[in-house]
């Protein structure tokens, strides 16, 4: 082990002779100005001279004497203060309100989920009508460079004949049919013998029941109100049909 | 920012809208209708002026091209957003794992080079600025 230390001592002597002897050993005020051997950048990129107290003056001569030892390649470290992908960049960027809006949660597939007020059939690929917006830009169309008024005499050539569009014209207003889909999902859910069935038949069952109740309540509610009345100081003699008429006005 | 956008948008909804309006008047053409339909063809001109003064406020806006490829395929522009935060997410864990890997060899390296090479690493911590005492 003593003896391969040796060795590669000795060819780290061999390599400093090699290319560290070519060079003069760096001044004092070369080391100073900062621009000793093995510090990138030339003479003028340098700092300006500074007393060898400061830290700077430090870092300069520890940066001359690695020069003089077996480390006269040595590179600086990358800044601390750099960003890299060690950090979370979008956290960094303040990007989690849109990562979990995005990614948090299913987009819809379809453009005209996020145009929904947009009309005509915007789903269909551009291409098949020619309306894309990548042939917009490969080939912009050929017109001037501002938005004049239609005058009176350039309106004449909109002048139409009366009467409705031809079939193959009304794809304007043909929508995406949205309202269907929903139903056809509900038809499916309803359709299918899982549980979400089973709440909706249950609530309607519970609606059944609450409305076979009423009545009997209600005929309750009288029959109890009418004891109150007969046996009451204040309704000596209210009769029973006035009572029922008070019920069915509440 | 978000003003600069709410301007266009207004603009573009009431173009659409006047767009809309144009193609009900055109379906079913009376006659009657002729002097409405100029006036709207003329809406088509202001309302397009409107959206071209629009450009000076958003010169500085760019728009990857992908996000035309979505809308051209009918495809919702959120699904590039989407991709492009979960793919950023994804280099990001990969890159940080590169640099981690990174780190814990440099720190293996210099442990292992220290027991092999102890003067030179004391001077290579020297240089460093690192506490040579292991």
């Amino acid at each position: 082990m003593g003896g391969e230390c040796a060795g590669h001592a000795g060819i780290m002597e061999n390599f400093s002779a090699l290319f560290g002897g070519a060079e003069p050993p760096p001044s004092a005020t070369a080391a100073s100005l900062g621009f000793g051997p093995g510090k990138p950048g030339g003479p003028g990129s340098g700092p300006p001279p500074v007393p060898a107290v400061t830290p700077v003056g430090e870092e300069v001569a520890r940066k001359a004497s690695a020069a003089s030892g077996p480390f006269y390649l040595m590179r600086e470290l990358p800044g601390t203060t750099e960003l890299t992908g060690s950090t979370n960049l979008i956290t960094h960027y303040n990007l989690e309100h849109a990562y979990n809006k995005f990614c948090g949660k299913k987009v819809k597939e379809k453009l005209s989920n996020f145009l929904p007020d947009l009309p005509g059939m915007i789903d269909l690929p551009g291409s098949h009508d020619n309306s894309s917006l990548r042939s917009l830009i490969e080939k912009p169309p050929i017109c001037g460079s501002s938005f004049n008024p239609i005058t009176g005499t350039m309106l004449t050539g909109f002048r139409l004949h009366a009467g409705p569009l031809p079939e193959q014209c009304r794809l304007m207003h043909i929508q995406p049919p949205k309202k269907k889909n929903k139903h056809k999902h509900k038809q499916s859910r309803t359709q299918d013998p899982v549980p979400p069935e089973t709440p909706s038949d249950s609530d309607h069952k519970k609606k059944k029941k609450k409305k076979e109740d009423d009545p009997e309540r209600k005929r309750k509610k009288k029959e109890k109100k009418k004891k109150k009345n007969r046996h009451s100081p204040e309704h000596p003699g209210v009769g029973s049909s006035q009572a029922s008429s008070s019920s069915s006005l509440r | 920012m978000a003003e600069k956008f709410d301007s266009l948008e207004e603009h573009l909804e009431k173009f659409v809208e006047n767009i809309r309006q144009l193609g009900i008047i055109v379906s079913d053409f009376q006659p009657s209708s002729q002097a409405g339909l100029n006036q709207k063809l003329n809406y088509m001109v202001t309302g397009l002026q409107d959206i071209d003064k629009c450009r000076q406020q958003l010169h500085d806006i760019t728009v990857p091209l992908e996000v035309f490829e979505f809308i051209d395929q009918g495809r919702n522009p959120q699904l590039y957003t989407k991709e492009c935060l979960e793919r950023a997410l994804a280099k990001n864990e990969q890159v940080k794992g590169k640099i981690d890997t990174m780190k814990k060899f440099k720190s293996l390296l210099i442990q292992e080079l220290t027991k092999v090479f102890p003067e030179d690493m004391a001077k290579y911590k020297v240089i460093r600025g690192e506490d040579p005492s292991p």
